[in-house]
């Protein structure tokens, strides 16, 4: 592999080595051609971050010309982003000046009728101000008004929105995720934490199993890490019932039944113990109850009975437990679909405890890698706000409001009343005294995102008013009654980190608000403004502020240690990584659990009302002919992206893949229309078959085509997983547990 | 010196990164694509929609659109870089209709053609094209055609038409699939 007289190896080293993969060694001299070659400097390069819900939270560059965006690319000087984006991140010129977003403030004359017609931010102000203060005259306190939030934009100014609740005084919030918060929790039992490896470091894993992730399409830029790794030597296993992007990269895939993963894992636990490849070092120095796993081991677990639960060979089971066992370090990378069932937070400790047992816990290249929040240790300057004096709110233990809650509580007499936001729906229904009577929507979009649309529907009916912030006229704001336009991240400061990787990254205001957009921190003072004319005193959030300051006000003197940075301006120049004494997690393996070590044992599980040790619990019967799975599609992150026209060439419809013999079986013939139904709602679309799909599974990926009636949530029912209070308010959602059946449409 | 695309398909994810990556640089018109990924069929690859071809134009050595061209527009540099000049094309299609490949675009709003120029812009300017820093994974970079050799690189993977008179630069590594156990399909 020569390329004139350089190794091709060397002259990739040689791109990377000039700290910008983009450019070109002289000895690929162009050829002059007309016109002009391209000329960086010509544009104001800003440094920008991509805040949505994803792994790699790109550290990005925009290039601007005369205040305008004109082109973003990935930050070079990420070892992780590494210059790229994603299809995603490419579309952000588009998603700025699309035609379809919102530009003011609008009132809609009849929820859900279209009737839409602009107003003044004092207009909006106005009403919503009058509302809640009618709201705090009729029950006396404001808990009637709640508020959802979540990933939509995961900027740490963004955090403002929680902030300006409380400073209007104790409301009602919606607290957990619908994300990962069985798979925290299970962590959290077994070590304490969740904490994962430094994700660049899996290319020194000599043996790599992924459980139930699909980075190809979800963390896109882990995958060179992979294929390093692979390079390198390492054998890559993807199990996923689901033949997924990332499976077709794999050594070898394993098809489990799905939500078997619990028996997999412990018919690999029992098979280290048949062959005596227990990490006797690990499980006797670092771990509690280890002992008794094993006699539920011996007791209740075969590799045959891990075979006949799962459906993967037997031999299998036992060839990839002895490879990986022999290989060190070797690690497992757990996904997020994988707890999202009844039994996931259970299988995420089965997983652990196979890890565990090989001693690969604590070891750069091993690990169960999960996920981090190591890297959110800000100020959260924007989020602390006290309630107006003389407030009342809700009286009783709060708990965390979600994964993210890093506030200390207060020691006030009263608190926010919190409700479980994987029941949006349910607990709009339900929650009385008082009754929620408004609702203040906030980067999230619960028509998409929340289960049981049909539900929430009748929900949102309850509601006497419905404010939601966003970009574009999604089904949620289509059920609101004003909507406020907010910025998207090229319009405002603020600071990124990722749930995954080690870097920070500074959001840079890159060009003016468009149209009437204001960030959320300036729609909290509009509001604090328009309330304390009203009724001073009536809301302690700053009726000023300057979001670059605020910005600047997250930064304190444990981000700039871990990061090993003087100053926030160090971050013009470009994202920087946790200085990582070791990129490990666990590296001393000293646990943060109630013993210090590893828990094979939990009691503070069995406490919280689950088994103390991970042990088998099966998955929740059928209830119709097929398991239905709504998980990703690489073209969106849950309703973002997919509705620009700009996707539209490469992803114009969705589609319910069907395998062949059950199509057969149903009369349906590729691109048939067909419904897929249960007894919450129905989906109307195309079939495409695909033996991509197991017989008894369909799969829709989740996504909002502004022209297409299309929801998955419409078949999305609000059944809860097992795990997840503890850590983050409210247990998970068993989104991977939908049972549904199939008929032609016509 | 020959530039050329290697587009390894054994490491592409079929994302649309590269050709999203080609939209976000030049600003194309929402349905414009100078780029674009097709999905194998599974004649081909077994596994519906697991492996894709990237492909854009393949500045190929002995260009047909260059002959095609009433007006002159298209020009070879010396570097085999194919590049269609806007400003002298009158729309008429020619192109359109002789490439067996696809790659130039006709744009109804502009009333002309477009088409991938390899980022020669860039390239000259020493930065690599939009779609090849633009891949995630790696698997779509660039070659000099005259001075590589590499393993298992094919000139016409399965699907891709066979067109040995005009010879698209465009290189490629085939796919590979897993071993795989388990619920039988």
């Amino acid at each position: 592999m020569k390329l004139n007289g350089l190794s091709r190896r060397g002259f990739l080293k040689g791109l990377a080595a000039t700290g910008a993969a983009a450019s070109l060694p002289a000895l690929f001299a162009p050829v002059p051609a007309r016109g002009a070659p391209f000329n960086p400097a010509a544009y104001q390069v800003f440094q920008n971050a991509c805040p949505r819900n994803c792994y790699d939270t790109c550290a990005m560059r925009s290039y601007v010309q005369d205040g305008i965006l004109k082109f973003v690319e990935g930050s070079p000087q990420s070892t992780f982003t590494k210059g790229s984006v994603c299809v995603k991140g490419y579309e952000y010129p588009r998603r700025v000046y699309s035609p379809d977003r919102i530009k003011y403030p609008m009132l809609q004359d009849g929820r859900g009728s279209g009737n839409w017609r602009r107003i003044s931010w004092d207009e909006a102000m106005d009403r919503i101000s009058d509302k809640i203060l009618d709201i705090k005259k009729r029950d006396g306190s404001l808990l009637g008004l709640g508020l959802t939030k979540y990933s939509g934009n995961f900027g740490i100014t963004n955090y403002s929105v929680e902030g300006m609740m409380s400073s209007l005084g104790y409301t009602t919030r919606f607290v957990g995720t619908p994300c990962w918060p069985a798979g925290i929790d299970a962590q959290n039992y077994d070590m304490g934490d969740m904490w994962c490896n430094d994700p660049e470091d899996i290319v020194k894993a000599r043996y790599i199993i992924l459980f139930g992730a699909n980075p190809a399409w979800c963390s896109m830029h882990s995958v060179k890490f992979l294929y390093e790794a692979q390079r390198r030597g390492a054998r890559l296993v993807v199990i996923d019932p689901l033949f997924t992007q990332t499976a077709a990269k794999a050594d070898v895939y394993w098809r489990p039944k799905p939500a078997t993963d619990g028996a997999l894992a412990l018919g690999m636990c029992r098979h280290l113990l048949d062959r005596d490849l227990v990490n006797e070092d690990f499980v006797r120095n670092y771990s509690h109850g280890y002992d008794e796993f094993e006699n539920y081991l011996k007791n209740n677990v075969t590799v045959e009975w891990a075979s006949e639960v799962t459906g993967i060979p037997a031999d299998q089971i036992r060839q990839v437990t002895e490879e990986f066992a022999a290989s060190t370090p070797a690690t497992v990378w757990i996904g997020y679909g994988l707890q999202r069932h009844t039994n996931g937070g259970a299988m995420v400790r089965s997983i652990d405890a196979f890890v565990a047992m090989t001693g690969n816990i604590g070891l750069e290249g091993g690990g169960a890698r999960y996920g981090q929040l190591q890297t959110w240790g800000f100020s959260y300057y924007g989020m602390v706000q006290k309630p107006p004096q003389g407030s009342v709110g809700f009286r009783g233990t709060g708990g965390p409001k979600g994964e993210f809650d890093f506030q200390l509580e207060g020691s006030s007499e009263y608190g926010d009343r919190s409700v479980n936001i994987n029941k949006t729906a349910q607990e709009i229904l339900d929650t009385k005294d008082p009754e929620i009577k408004m609702l203040w929507v906030a980067c999230k979009n619960p028509f998409a995102q929340d289960f049981d649309r049909n539900k929430m529907e009748k929900a949102f009916k309850k509601l006497e008013m419905v404010v939601t912030v966003d970009q574009f006229f999604n089904e949620t704001v289509q059920n609101s009654d004003i909507v406020l336009p907010v910025t998207t991240l090229f319009e405002e400061w603020t600071v990124n980190v990722s749930y995954w990787h080690y870097w920070l990254a500074l959001n840079e205001q890159a060009i003016k608000p468009m149209h009437e957009a204001k960030s959320d921190i300036e729609i909290a003072c509009a509001l604090s403004k328009a309330m304390n004319a009203k009724e001073k005193g009536s809301c302690t959030f700053p009726e000023e502020a300057d979001v670059k300051e605020w910005t600047i006000k997250e930064f304190n003197k444990g981000i700039y240690d871990y990061f090993g940075i003087e100053s926030w301006e160090k971050l013009r120049e470009g994202p920087v990584k946790a200085k990582l004494k070791s990129t490990a997690a666990w590296p001393d393996r000293k646990f943060k659990t109630p013993s210090g070590k590893y828990e094979f044992k939990s009691e503070l599980c069995e406490k919280n009302g689950f088994n103390a040790l991970p042990v088998y619990v099966a998955p929740i019967e059928p209830t119709a002919p097929f398991r239905l799975y709504t998980t990703h599609i690489q073209f969106g992150l849950h309703s973002q992206f997919v509705n620009l026209d700009w996707m539209r060439p490469f992803y114009s419809e969705p589609f319910v893949f069907i395998h062949p013999v059950a199509a057969k079986e149903k009369g349906i013939a590729d691109g048939d229309r067909v419904r897929v139904f249960n007894e919450i709602g129905e989906v109307e679309l195309k079939a495409k078959i695909s033996d991509n799909v197991a017989r008894d599974m369909l799969v829709m990926y989740e996504a909002w085509f502004p022209y297409l009636k299309y929801n998955v949530q419409n078949v999305v029912t609000d059944l809860r997983s097992d795990m997840g209070e503890m850590k983050t308010g409210a247990p998970g959602a068993a989104i991977l547990d939908q049972f549904v059946d199939i008929r032609k449409v016509g | 010196m020959r530039y050329a695309f290697l587009l390894d398909m054994g490491k592409c994810i079929g994302c649309r990164g590269c050709a999203m990556a080609c939209k976000n640089f030049y600003n194309l018109e929402p349905e414009m694509v100078w780029r674009q990924v097709y999905p194998l069929a599974e004649a081909i690859y077994p596994h519906s929609g697991r492996a894709f071809l990237s492909l854009s134009c393949n500045h190929c050595e002995h260009p047909v659109c260059v002959t095609a061209c009433p007006t002159a527009s298209y020009t070879q540099r010396a570097d085999g870089i194919v590049v269609h000049n806007m400003e002298t094309c009158i729309g008429c299609q020619n192109c359109v209709r002789s490439c067996p490949y696809g790659a130039p675009r006709y744009s109804a709003t502009l009333g002309k053609v477009q088409k991938c120029g390899m980022c020669w812009e860039r390239l000259d300017a020493g930065l690599l094209p939009s779609c090849v820093l633009g891949c995630v994974t790696g698997a779509l970079t660039i070659i000099n055609l005259d001075d590589y050799v590499a393993p298992g690189i094919v000139q016409y993977p399965a699907g891709y038409p066979v067109m040995k008179k005009i010879s698209p630069s465009t290189r490629f590594i085939l796919p590979k699939e897993p071993v795989m156990y388990g619920v039988k399909p």
